[in-house]
């Protein structure tokens, strides 16, 4: 009896030092305060190594959180609980966080490395003059494939490509809607905005022709499947293709000529900031052209920075795949914010086509 | 019992040995690659374990599950163990037996399921979730385990200890706690690792309990592992496969004191 006594008071004080230390530990990553600035960006979207140069200038500790999806970090926001200084969301969830009142207003004259972006990325009709965000990176919605494993004649300059019976059961699909309906409304020359239930009607028709092409409709377990070459052809950001081309140089990318989807990652400072002055900071430092030019390095996702272009392998930048020149962003369209009811509709139809394959 | 196995017999278990160890010895020899990938090894490295202990995140996570996990363990072996003395000492053949039956149902019934009706509970009741749901959840599925591991003890044990003890004018309290406690006493500690082991890789039901920011190793693994493969996965395996190494040889080590104790 004596021996159970003392193991249970064992483990209930092994429990009790576990938490301490784990509230410790926890406590060390807390956000608030004004040398903390806690940034809240995606994955793998950041060189670690500049988190550690902007600690050194500015003498600010940055708490650096991720997340994987734009509704995920919506969420922890507008619970709030959390107290981010930055957040980098897509240009839709940029609308809605303006829209609920979530933002702080941009100080540009805190900023005086706006300058250094390329003109094209400022004013967009999400965030018109740039009062609630500031381009971090930009890209497209396009196939990645591997030339070696599909017919020569399939180069993916056209949408229909993906319909042809050569790539039988070796296509994926990214499983969000608005890319699949938008591939979709695309290939028929539509807009992938488009507000008309009769030609989404039509885009689902033909995406059910794609069944039997189609093998997967999957997340981001793509990445290591094509860099394994273990999936062929691939519905995929710009950005994530650069990733898996980086690992795999067998690999291509291709944006049809039909269009696309454009889409951007701004800066926001949410309103339950605690140290925006440190937030300000932290976006002019992430603007300057040689911190743009060494996160391009690590991220491998196009970067609207103009001046750091200069310093960036002519290569990266001349490549027409991952900075298409602006006669070719005539045919990219940026998602525009459709309002719940008809995100629902286009869910709805995305269902429906999932449903459709076998 | 003890014979010498013979040569097909050596072969046949040394290759079922390898089949079962070589994919975590793979997954373990990789942690210490510096090339970043599992395709090729390039040299030596600790800089992932290096990656795991300099993450506050993971650490936190790595704390939390080995106090939900010890916690949990500790309260399903008081309730299991007082469970299994009280359908051992029920008098009822017919209930005795349902009252088992119902246990085991809860052992090999699928842990999705498990987990989607603790799910569906704890927002129907209002419990956010979090540490709190994660650990009753714990120890819900790991009472039956306990009370099969404390029963056959208890099978084992000759009723007519507990008699003589009444006879010798102990109350049921001394009873219990001076003859059938230390009696069963390996068995309550068999109970207990098995459902620490059971608690530290669960997966399933914790995937649907956790929330709120909290979060276990298993499931932390599995989000890591969606994003594409990273070392510190690898790393943070060989860790918990050092630590599950660890208990089994505490456990070993405890059995053998007590059973050396017994006999003197």
């Amino acid at each position: 009896m004596k021996s159970l006594i003392h193991a249970t008071l064992a483990i209930v004080v092994t429990c009790g030092v576990l938490w301490f230390a784990a509230s410790k530990l926890e406590a060390s990553g807390a956000a608030g305060g004004e040398g903390v600035l806690t940034v809240y960006n995606w994955g793998e979207y950041i060189d670690p190594a500049l988190i550690d140069q902007f600690e050194e200038e500015t003498g600010i500790t940055v708490i650096y959180e991720t997340f994987d999806s734009n509704e995920a970090m919506l969420t922890k926001i507008k619970q709030g609980g959390s107290a981010y200084d930055i957040a980098v969301p897509s240009e839709y969830a940029i609308e809605t966080m303006i829209e609920e009142d979530l933002l702080i207003e941009i100080d540009h004259s805190k900023i005086p490395n706006l300058k250094n972006i390329d003109p094209y990325f400022l004013d967009l009709p999400f965030d018109p003059k740039n009062r609630y965000s500031i381009p971090y990176f930009w890209g497209t919605v396009g196939i990645v494939y591997n030339p070696n494993d599909i017919p020569e004649h399939i180069t993916f300059d056209s949408w229909d490509d993906l319909w042809d019976p050569a790539l039988k059961n070796k296509v994926f699909l990214v499983d969000g809607a608005r890319e699949v309906i938008g591939m979709g409304l695309n290939s028929l020359g539509y807009s992938l905005n488009s507000r008309d239930d009769n030609e989404l009607r039509e885009a689902v028709e033909k995406l059910k022709g794609l069944n039997g092409n189609v093998k997967a409709i999957i997340g981001d377990e793509i990445t290591p499947l094509m860099i394994n070459n273990e999936a062929t052809v691939s519905l995929t950001f710009s950005g994530q293709a650069a990733d898996m081309m980086w690992e795999n140089e067998e690999l291509d990318f291709a944006v049809p000529s039909e269009g696309s989807n454009l889409w951007f990652d701004n800066m926001v400072i949410p309103k339950t900031a605690q140290n925006v002055e440190g937030a300000h900071l932290f976006i002019n430092f992430m603007l300057d052209a040689e911190v743009a030019a060494q996160n391009t390095d690590y991220v491998g996702y196009s970067i609207p920075n103009k001046a750091a272009w200069e310093l960036l392998d002519e290569e990266v930048i001349n490549d027409e795949r991952f900075y298409p020149p602006e006669e070719m962003r005539g045919n990219l369209e940026v998602y525009e914010n459709l309002g719940l009811e008809l995100l629902g509709t286009y869910n709805e139809y995305f269902l429906e086509f999932k449903m459709s394959l076998n | 019992m003890r014979s010498n196995l013979t040569t097909t017999a050596k072969v046949y278990l040394a290759i079922v040995f390898v089949i079962l160890y070589a994919p975590i010895f793979y997954l373990i020899f990789y942690s210490f690659n510096s090339g970043g990938t599992m395709s090729s090894f390039e040299s030596f490295t600790l800089e992932h374990y290096k990656a795991v202990f300099n993450d506050n995140r993971l650490l936190v996570i790595l704390i939390n599950t080995t106090i939900v996990a010890l916690l949990s363990a500790l309260i399903a072996t008081m309730i299991g163990t007082l469970g299994a003395i009280g359908i051992v000492s029920m008098s009822n053949k017919k209930m005795r037996r349902t009252l088992l039956s119902l246990n085991n149902i809860l052992i090999v019934s699928p842990d999705v399921v498990i987990g989607a009706s603790f799910l569906i509970l704890f927002t129907m009741v209002g419990i956010q979730l979090g540490f709190t749901s994660v650990l009753i959840s714990h120890i819900a599925f790991s009472i039956p385990i306990v009370v099969l591991m404390v029963l056959p003890k208890l099978f084992e044990m000759n009723t007519n200890l507990i008699d003589a003890a009444l006879d010798l004018g102990a109350n049921r309290r001394d009873v219990l706690t001076r003859v059938i406690l230390p009696y069963i006493k390996p068995g309550i500690f068999a109970g207990f690792f098995m459902a620490l082991t059971y608690s530290l890789d669960d997966f399933a039901v914790t995937f649907f309990v956790t929330g709120n920011g909290f979060s276990t190793l298993s499931v932390e693994i599995y989000s890591m592992a969606r994003a594409g493969i990273s070392l510190t996965v690898n790393a943070i395996s060989g860790l918990v496969f050092v630590v599950t190494v660890g208990i089994v040889v505490m456990y070993y080590l405890i059995t053998k004191r007590t059973r050396k104790s017994g006999e003197v």
